[in-house]
């Protein structure tokens, strides 16, 4: 009898799979107004006289803006429902990220989301190099988006099809124990016997702070040098785990190193968790840190284009922006005066004196090679 | 009754059907869908790629020499022959637990500047995984199989509780017992001994006692299912023939566990062959695997690649998987009864306790203590503290998060809920399914070996490259004519994912169990007029029940596990499950994350020893 259960049951479920599995498309094969790589000149996305401010939003994102702790995804929704009553914000958080979508694009498979939060300049080069060019996100009209000349300079995420726009920014610094090593003032120095086997660092193939890391020392050393400073990091004991987390977490909080590649905010979280604060030092060599700026940016195919542009200008109204600042622990995207954050958050949240960011321009057609020409470097035996 | 006999004399070749059909939606599909990647290009069947990985260096060392130019054989003989002359294998004695004495001969391969490649070095890393896992397994399977102590069956419940573990956290459990400042060193403080940097000084070792920590309880479980069903009388009767109790276990027992340990050193291979997330998090880029580089070629989109990798990879398990069962179908023939050997006490007195053997099993378990119970109870450490001290906000995180978290939030009871819904739900259709392909292959001799081998496929491919098919093939849907769209989400797609990757191992449970069954136990039983079911029912899967308890286990287990093709299947609806969880809560601070990963461990085991004691019913 048991086994008949059994039987029954797969068969059931089986069947009961198959019959909810087909569906039709909606017959939006989203080309409309993709043909837009010749109306460059043209502004795009006119602003209507009535915009539709009515609707469900679809927002893509990361999982630590919606399930981390304290998260500012939560306050975004409620707060951009109040302000526009009609509207809904719906959250998604796509399991491959970005990759999700350009897969999608490249099978017709149809998009659903009206917004990305959390695009980064990498994320732009790998849609470019595998769609068309310009491609998934629109070509933005600023114009629609008033705020958008409050973003700092320098947060310019130089995408010539002017897709994104920044909504905030970390930077990529070094955190150290002041009780077994001094600060480096330099790359260089990191190279020298003082800093022997006292390094991790990230992966660059799966890990951002990784290969924000790997950038900045190709921004130091150019690339046909850099690979000669990471055979001296390695030569120093440089280690390169998979992610920051395990990095971190593992290595870097069981005391196996003192010093570990990892965010300038750190501090922040250092605090609030009550760490000891000699552990969490942060140093800045040559003055500078790499910045990682997050872009936001509305698909191409969006069906809810007007609030899409409401919701970017709304996610740099100052609120947003402090909310997100110090609920994602990131450096906002707006000049100073536009923004009010805790004075805690000033006096832990440490910015370098240089900012240094590789652009699109450079990225592109050149961040693969640069990436696996590392990670052979390492891997290869 | 007339439906119901209809039932029973089909029953096998329904769930064959069956079988078949959820591997082909669920399995050759996606896979298929990665694979096509690999062999076409711009619509035309293509060996490039092949091509391109077979002669790179990096992947394949020295062979790619060979592959660019197979056809000059002198060329490559004379340089074989130059090489082997200036090999020399020396064992050198290292001491990968340093501070404690305990030396292990580590092979030591001399060669003059050899490359091995990607590939010649995941599988030198899943050599030595193998055999430490089955060095760390068999004493326990041993003493589990012999021994009668309190909380043994619990201990043999708990024994897989490992393997639904996380990667991260595994490499936190790790780094908090083995780190500089970990539970180790502490303990090894208070005798005066250390810091050691045990990770630091050898990291390929740690890599492989952290494999080890996930498979050796795999090979102790499939080993213990086998040493359950030896049949006693079979050894009484070589007693009583006058052989030795050494010549006894060696010439009666060992032939019947043969095939068990070897299952799980193949099954362990496999596994440390694929390894992901732990040879990074504990190793490093130094020691990446193939299976790095498929998920790094994955994120790059670079499709073909990735595919060829997989494909290359997948032939090598198979491959592999073939020989080991060729050799297990000729095994069969041994009779077997029901009769299980009696377990004597481990401790009886203080006498018996302070023999070499007793001595010796209490030395194992002060290991088994430090590789098992150490990273996992560091976590569960990690989850109760912060850096001032005890604290209980990480689970009041949880518990908020239950209470006041938003729908689109990911909430720990719907994980909890829907692991252990999805684990019952994994068993169920994956024990059917594992058992017959079990029946169907174990009398089929050599073509039975390659249905067979073929069956394992799951295991064999790429969990990224499943999981990208899983993507392409069934999230996105494959176009059909007329504007239709063939799809297949949500927790039915879940399940039937998760009794995939699970079946294998309940037939590689069962079948070596059923190959030693005596036929003539099923012929007589169709003699007498009963359906192939009947007999399989009645009479074989009585016999063969502590390896269905064990598969049916491991069944819970993988579905407990399982990360991937859960994450990507759940997309943004509510049914993700509580590994999907713990990475959804790791962010900046680890305390939600550890917190969440604790609960899982403490649901599994309780699952664990649940499953355990109810199918101990079906043992008898």
């Amino acid at each position: 009898m048991k086994r008949r259960t059994f039987v029954g049951a797969v068969g059931g479920s089986t069947l009961a799979g198959v019959a909810g599995c087909l569906t039709r498309d909606g017959g939006d094969e989203q080309g409309n107004g993709t043909e837009d790589g010749e109306s460059d000149s043209e502004t795009p996305d006119p602003e209507p006289e009535n915009p539709d401010l009515e609707g469900e939003l679809q927002v893509a994102t990361y999982e630590s803006m919606v399930d981390g702790d304290n998260p500012a995804g939560p306050w975004l929704k409620e707060a951009f429902e109040a302000a526009y009553p009609d509207a809904e914000l719906n959250w998604t958080v796509p399991s491959e990220g970005v990759n999700q979508y350009i897969n999608r694009a490249q099978q017709n498979a149809g998009i659903e989301a009206d917004v990305y939060l959390g695009l980064n300049v990498d994320d732009l080069v790998r849609i470019d190099d595998t769609l068309d060019d310009g491609g998934l996100f629109r070509q933005l009209n600023v114009d629609r988006i008033d705020r958008a000349e409050r973003i700092r300079d320098g947060l310019d995420m130089g995408d010539p099809h002017g897709r994104v726009l920044a909504y905030d920014t970390g930077y990529i610094s070094l955190v150290y124990d002041e009780t077994v090593v001094d600060a480096p003032e330099t790359l260089d120095d990191l190279t020298e016997p003082a800093y022997e086997d006292a390094l991790l660092a990230q992966n660059a193939q799966s890990s951002d702070p990784g290969r924000a890391f790997l950038l900045w020392t190709i921004d130091a050393y150019g690339e046909d040098g850099y690979l000669e400073y990471w055979r001296a990091l390695d030569d120093n004991g440089v280690r390169v785990l998979d992610d920051w987390s395990e990095s971190y977490y593992g290595s870097y909080m069981n005391e196996e190193r003192p010093m570990v590649v990892s965010y300038s905010t750190d501090q922040v979280f250092a605090s609030a968790e009550g760490y000891d604060m000699s552990r969490h030092q942060i140093a800045f060599p040559d003055g500078q840190g790499y910045a990682n700026p997050e872009g936001m940016g509305i698909f191409e195919g969006a069906s809810e284009v007007d609030l899409a542009y409401e919701f970017l200008d709304f996610a740099l109204s100052s609120d947003a922006q402090a909310e997100i600042a110090q609920r994602n622990v990131q450096f906002p995207a707006v000049e100073s005066q536009h923004v009010e954050l805790d004075e805690e958050f000033d006096q832990y949240a440490h910015e370098p004196s240089e900012a240094v960011t590789v652009g699109y321009d450079e990225l592109r057609g050149n961040l693969d090679g640069w990436v696996e020409e590392w990670a052979r470097e390492f891997a290869g035996r | 009754m007339a439906a119901y006999r209809w039932f029973e004399r089909h029953a096998l070749s329904l769930t064959a059907l069956v079988t078949a059909a959820v591997l082909a939606v669920m399995l050759y599909v996606p896979v298929g869908v990665v694979f096509v990647n690999a062999v076409v290009d711009d619509g035309a069947v293509t060996l490039a790629f092949f091509r391109a990985v077979l002669t790179d260096p990096f992947y394949v060392g020295v062979l790619a020499e060979v592959f660019a130019d197979p056809l000059a054989v002198g060329t490559h003989l004379e340089s074989l022959v130059g090489w082997l002359a200036a090999v020399s294998i020396s064992v050198s004695v290292e001491y990968p637990i340093p501070g404690i004495a305990v030396p292990i001969p580590w092979p030591v391969l001399e060669t003059p500047g050899v490359r091995t490649g990607l590939f010649g070095f995941t599988a030198y890393q899943a050599v030595l995984s193998t055999i430490a896992s089955v060095a760390l397994g068999l004493p326990a399977a041993y003493v589990l199989a012999n021994y009668e102590f309190r909380g043994r069956r619990t201990l043999r419940s708990l024994t897989i509780l490992p393997f639904v573990l996380p990667g991260i956290m595994v490499a936190v459990g790790f780094y908090a017992m083995f780190g500089e400042a970990g539970t180790l060193n502490q303990l090894l403080g208070t005798v005066g001994l250390g810091p050691y940097p045990f990770i630091e000084w050898n990291p390929l070792a740690i890599v492989i006692v952290a494999h080890a920590f996930y498979n050796a309880p795999l090979v102790a479980r499939v080993t213990v299912a086998a040493w359950e069903s030896v049949d006693v009388r079979t050894v009484e009767t070589a007693r009583s023939l006058g052989a030795s109790p050494r010549r006894a276990f060696r010439d009666v027992v060992v032939p019947q566990l043969l095939p068990a340990v070897l299952t799980g050193a193949l099954l362990t291979f496999i596994f440390t062959f694929m390894t992901f997330p732990i040879v990074l998090a504990l190793g490093g880029l130094q020691l990446a695997t193939v299976e790095v580089w498929i998920y790094d070629r994955v994120r790059q989109l670079a499709y073909a690649e990735a595919a060829t990798l997989a494909i290359l990879e997948t032939i090598l398990s198979l491959a592999l998987t073939y020989a080991y069962l060729r050799y297990e179908s000729a095994q069969s023939g041994l009779a077997r009864g029901a009769t299980a050997p009696s377990r004597t006490p481990l401790f009886p007195d203080l006498r018996t306790a302070l023999s070499p053997r007793r001595l010796a099993i209490v030395g194992y378990g002060l290991v088994a203590v430090v590789i098992f119970v150490g990273p996992m109870a560091s976590l569960v450490l990690g989850s109760v503290t912060d850096g001032s001290g005890l604290t209980g906000r990480h689970y009041a995180f949880l518990l908020e998060r239950q209470l006041e978290g938003a729908s689109y939030q990911t909430l720990p009871w719907i994980a909890v809920r829907n692991s252990l819904l999805f684990g019952v739900a994994t068993l169920a259709v994956a024990v059917p399914m594992g058992v017959v392909v079990s029946v169907v292959t174990t009398r089929a001799g050599r073509s039975g070996a390659i249905v067979d081998a073929v069956a394992m496929l799951p295991l064999a491919v790429s969990g990224v490259v499943f999981g990208i098919g899983l993507l392409q093939g069934l999230v996105f849907g494959i176009p059909l004519p007329g504007g239709w769209r063939f799809q297949v989400t949500g927790a039915v797609a879940i399940v039937a994912a998760h009794a995939v990757a699970a079946y294998p191992f309940v037939t590689r449970n069962v079948s070596p169990l059923l190959t030693n069954l005596d036929p003539a136990l099923v012929e007589s039983a169709r003699a007498l007029g009963a359906s192939r079911y009947r007999a399989l029912r009645d009479v074989e899967l009585p016999l063969v029940a502590s390896g269905i308890i064990a598969g049916a286990a491991f069944a819970f287990a993988i579905s407990i596990g399982e990360f991937s093709s859960t994450v990507i299947l759940a997309g943004g609806g509510d049914t993700y499950t509580m590994p999907v969880a713990v990475e959804r809560y790791l962010g900046r601070r680890s305390g939600p994350a550890i917190a969440m990963g604790t609960v899982l461990l403490f649901v599994t085991a309780a699952s664990f020893v649940v499953v355990d004691r109810v199918g101990g019913r079906f043992e008898g």
